[in-house]
């Protein structure tokens, strides 16, 4: 809302600077938007927040400054003299639908003249960037800007029939505003009609039927309510948003209309001329009465954390414009206040509602910043912990963080499907672009974010980030409908956050960075790499990890086709984890083991088993022979596979043993004879031939 | 000679010569050092050698045994210290150009709004706050009716919001991508009103929900659909907005102090008035802001205020019993301007040059 400095001194004196003004203003309320020199005024925007619908006028305005600087409020007055026959004799109104114009109101002039508002008017609105058309409209948007009610004129003669009809639309009609664009409207919207055809949009916009030209000898004024929620639908759905749509969808002082409606009248007839017609035609559903608020005076310390004097309260209640009993302030045990705020605060119906206005008005700079909190103990989730170190070791491992965005485009879903083979939850909007699907992994977005940097020819591109990812609801249906505000989760998709890394390494890289993250979070923990096919990952170089049956993380290079199909031109290994297995894996707090304090024997061996036999076999036959002398096992090579040297089908095993006694310092012979036996199980349990 | 004391002379003339060997300068030194202690007349180990005749029979073996081990290490020492004399590095390897690059070593970085979010939920750790999580699909009882948002608010609006179009939802209960935090909020508290047992008052809550929201913006410098939000809740017995405005400001002190901005200097905060269905009074926070040229403004922290009443009620808490604050501050907009991020899209853009600098 833009006010004009010159404009707000017809209601209140105003001793004061701009600035000082503003300040003022913007701490009790009225946020300030900008400052402008507009000809000798001062153009003010200050921000209205929408549960103030009263500050979208001067008066509004003028209201908050009078009881900031404690200056009285002129209000101007509003009494036009009428002459000639009665309102009722020359025109009609019938509301039809009175949920969606619940107020109704018409005047009649004859014999005004249209023409150039008065400089001082034209000024005021400039000011306030309202273009200047004729004197009538003007004065109509003059009223609106004085004291929020906007006003409608009709020009008389066109107005079929002298009648005004409040009705819904039909289907399919049509309606040219006054901004000459034809507009098909939704049926059902509150239009105001003449016996013929719509010649308004109810509080959004006149038509260019009825505008108010220079030929214009007679009007009907028309001030009236409208119902907020359809108001703004009807300017959402045909884009036609006005000064007058946005007052009504926040909903104006009902007991201001008649006086709008007068007050512009009156403006009419000095500075247009005309007569007034008696009256008024008014269609109003009845009023309900204002709710007296109860203010229990004890409940502003118990709020604001500071007392504030009960005169003062008052002082600043009546001063808004509350009204009531007084007396019973003075109850000594419970003092409280009964007041029923003005007819322009619908924003004020409870208590609480009160305390807001005593402590602005008051001032928040009154609260003091020092008051003593409780102390209370707190601590990080286990999962917070948890990302912490993931954290730690990927940094540690070269990865860069990123974040992408939780949605992607409905063609890149199934490329792959790692979770689910769902089709995704999709939002109605896209959330950038065209990514309207929420993901159902990372690794997709992860390669993207690869793509726009192997776009800026960066060479080191490796990436993690930990995020969720979005799958249909598994398991049980919806909970029954009643019980949408249910404590649990029922009825929610499944949203589980992923530990994703894409990278330019290799899966054995890769590899090596997930198994020093599993063994810096759990020690001992026990898990498996199953060969796994998908056509996103290269053959024969992808794995699914599992716990038991349970598939917790995937792993692999891309394959061509996924490389391909993103155009990405490196090579790429992703891998995505389940962070919940990950939390449910780590061990929080360490226990020491005593360490052996013997010196360690060192065995190298080298195996020829079938190309088939996997390490994780040879692994468990190790250990399981070695008992506890063998305190490592390390992989060096399984490459050597020349049919020649070895037979066919078969591959040469390196690996290295580091054998330990807990009571003893080994002899040559002891970790000889661990070592044969080792060498006697794998020839036992896996076919494997001790190499020379 | 008890045997204890023969030993207990043994061991501290081997910790002497050791100490004495390692110390040792030069090779004059150290050959001083050995006639000391390993000279084969009037050397120190020798003397003690003298007293093992003294002690008694039955033990002499056991003195005997340890009396070389000892002595064995004490000449091991003397030859570690020659070897350490002998070989002096600038002798015997080339010298380095010390101004050539050391052997590169790449670490990864953490995002700069991963940094934002942890120092911000470090220092609410420490007042007290523990950090929750909460889905980021909710649906419109935990994202609009509980946070006293009604259905006729603009903010429901369908162009508003990012709702999902799930095959078969029913209107009743619509889904969305949640649009604030405070969704959170209400779920905790719910938790903690259903765990308690009736008749008994549920327990106070101090948390603060953090991660992703979504609002249908045009992605500009400024404005991203997908952003953070930091929010903060407390519900107890006698919970006011001095309590609020104390501990805001002992965060943007805790925080900015920090970070070295506003460092020695006491941070202040003061409210502005403002409208949230969710919260009442409600709030705007402006932390006061001294730029690098010594200008002092006020920057706009985030919303706040005091649970509304009806919120309090919505999931089961008494208003007349406890009151609380909440308060809810943009991630992004902190992190951008103490890193000097100047639009906001270059954070989710991943360039690994940007990612790299933080």
């Amino acid at each position: 809302m833009i006010v004009s400095w010159n404009w707000l001194q017809e209601y209140v004196e105003l001793g004061m600077s701009v600035a000082e003004l503003t300040d003022r203003l913007t701490l009790t309320g009225l946020n300030l938007e900008g400052v402008a020199h507009v000809g000798d005024d001062v153009a003010i925007d200050l921000e209205v927040t929408s549960n103030r619908p009263d500050c979208l006028g001067h008066l509004g305005v003028a209201r908050e400054i009078a009881v900031l600087w404690q200056q009285p409020l002129r209000e101007p007055t509003a009494t036009p003299a009428t002459a000639g026959p009665a309102v009722t004799e020359l025109a009609g109104v019938e509301v039809q639908c009175p949920a969606l114009c619940p107020h109704y109101t018409a005047r009649v002039l004859r014999g005004i003249k249209v023409g150039p508002s008065p400089a001082w008017l034209a000024d005021r609105l400039r000011t306030l960037g309202i273009a200047v058309i004729n004197n009538v409209v003007d004065i109509s948007n003059y009223v609106m800007l004085e004291c929020g009610q906007p006003l409608h004129a009709f020009d008389y003669q066109k107005l079929a029939g002298h009648k005004i009809v409040v009705r819904q639309s039909r289907d399919g009609e049509k309606f040219l505003a006054i901004n000459h664009q034809e507009y098909e409207l939704p049926a059902g919207t509150c239009v105001i009609a003449d016996t013929e055809q719509a010649v308004a949009l109810g509080g959004v916009m006149g038509g260019a039927h009825t505008e108010v030209s220079p030929d214009t000898t007679d009007v009907l004024m028309e001030a009236a309510s409208f119902a907020p929620l359809a108001v703004r639908n009807t300017a959402r759905q045909l884009q036609l948003h006005s000064d007058s749509s946005y007052r009504f969808e926040r909903g104006m002082d009902p007991e201001r209309i008649e006086w709008a409606s007068r007050r512009c009248c009156a403006l009419i007839l000095e500075l247009a001329g005309g007569k007034l017609a008696p009256g008024v035609i008014r269609c109003a559903s009845p009023t309900v009465p204002r709710p007296t608020v109860r203010l229990r005076l004890s409940q502003l310390p118990r709020i604001l954390g500071i007392e504030v004097p009960p005169q003062r309260v008052h002082k600043i209640l009546t001063d808004l414009g509350c009204r009531g009993d007084l007396s019973s302030a003075a109850q000594p045990d419970a003092p409280c206040l009964h007041l029923i705020p003005p007819s322009w605060r619908a924003d004020l119906t409870r208590e609480i509602d009160l305390i807001e206005e005593v402590a602005r008005i008051h001032g928040y700079e009154q609260i003091p910043e020092d008051a003593s909190v409780k102390m209370v103990a707190s601590q990080p989730s286990r999962e917070d912990r948890v990302v912490e170190q993931v954290q730690a070791v990927l940094v540690a491992a070269g990865f860069d963080e990123a974040m992408t965005l939780s949605a992607v485009e409905q063609d890149w879903v199934q490329k792959f499907q790692p979770w689910t083979q769902a089709p995704p939850l999709t939002v109605s909007t896209p959330l950038l672009r065209r990514a309207n699907c929420l993901r159902q992994t990372l690794v997709l977005s992860l390669l993207e974010a690869r793509r726009n940097n192997e776009k800026l020819l960066n060479r080191t591109i490796e990436l993690f980030e930990i995020a969720s990812i979005y799958l249909p609801a598994s398991g049980s249906e919806q909970e029954g409908k009643g019980s949408q505000h249910n404590a649990s989760e029922a009825g929610l998709p499944d949203q589980r956050r992923m530990l994703t890394l894409s990278s330019g390494r290799s899966f054995a890289d890769v590899k090596g960075v997930l198994e020093t993250l599993v063994r810096t979070l759990a020690p001992a923990a026990t898990w498996t790499a199953v060969a796994w096919e998908d056509r996103f990952l290269a053959a024969g170089r992808a794995c699914q990890f599992k716990l038991g049956e349970r598939v917790w993380g995937v792993l692999g290079e891309v394959s061509p086709w996924g490389l391909d199909s993103l155009g990405l031109r490196g090579a790429a290994t992703v891998a995505e984890l389940d962070l919940a297995a990950l939390t449910a894996l780590a061990v929080d707090v360490r226990q020491a083991q005593v360490m052996s304090v013997f010196p360690p024997m060192r065995r190298d061996l080298n195996i020829v088993v079938d190309q088939q036999v996997s390490w994780v076999e040879v692994e468990r036959v190790v250990r399981q022979a070695g008992d506890s002398l063998l305190e490592s096992i390390q992989f060096q090579d399984d490459a050597y596979r020349d049919a020649d040297q070895l037979g066919a089908g078969k591959k040469s095993l390196l690996f290295s043993l580091q054998l330990r006694s807990q009571t003893s310092t080994l002899t040559n012979e002891q970790a000889d004879a661990c070592r044969d036996s080792m060498v006697a199980a794998l020839e036992r349990e896996v076919g494997g031939q001790l190499r020379s | 000679m008890a045997l204890a004391d023969f030993l207990a002379n043994l061991e501290q003339l081997a910790e002497q010569a050791e100490s004495a060997f390692s110390s040792a300068g030069s090779a004059e030194a150290l050959e001083q050092a050995r006639v000391e202690f390993l000279g084969a007349k009037a050397g120190q180990l020798r003397k003690v050698q003298q007293g093992l005749g003294q002690v008694d029979k039955a033990d002499k073996p056991a003195a005997g045994k340890r009396f070389n081990e000892v002595k064995r290490l004490v000449e091991a020492a003397f030859a570690a210290s020659q070897q350490r004399l002998a070989h002096s590095p600038v002798e015997s390897q080339p010298a380095l150009d010390v101004t050539v690059p050391g052997v590169p070593w790449r670490i990864g970085h953490l995002h700069p709004i991963t940094q934002t979010i942890r120092r911000m939920q470090d220092i609410m750790g420490r007042l007290g706050f523990t950090a929750v999580e909460g889905p980021e699909i909710e649906d419109d009882w935990h994202n609009f009716e509980a946070l006293n948002i009604p259905l006729e608010h603009p903010a429901r609006d369908p162009l508003e919001n990012f709702y999902l179009g799930v095959a078969g939802a029913t209107s009743a209960s619509p889904l969305l991508l949640r649009s604030q935090t405070s969704t959170v909020q209400i779920r905790v508290m719910e938790d903690c009103v259903a765990s308690t047992a009736p008749g008994e008052d549920p327990p106070p809550v101090r948390v603060i929900s953090l991660g992703r929201v979504y609002r249908p913006d045009t992605a500009d410098a400024t404005h991203y659909p997908m952003f953070h939000q930091i929010e903060g809740l407390l519900v107890d017995r006698g919970v006011t907005m001095a309590h609020l405005k104390s501990v805001l400001r002992l965060f943007c002190q805790s925080y900015f102090a920090a970070t070295g901005e506003g460092q020695g200097e006491q941070v202040h905060v003061r409210f502005r008035p403002s409208f949230f269905p969710f919260t009442e009074p409600s709030v705007e926070v402006d932390m006061n802001w001294t730029n690098a040229a010594g200008q002092s403004s006020w920057m706009e922290m985030g919303g706040a205020g005091m649970v509304d009443p009806a919120v309090l009620r919505a999931v089961g808490y008494d208003p007349e019993q406890v009151t609380g604050f909440a308060f809810g501050l943009g991630v992004e907009r902190i992190c951008m301007r103490q890193h000097g991020i100047t639009d906001i899209r270059a954070l989710y853009q991943n360039d690994v040059r940007f990612l790299e600098q933080f």
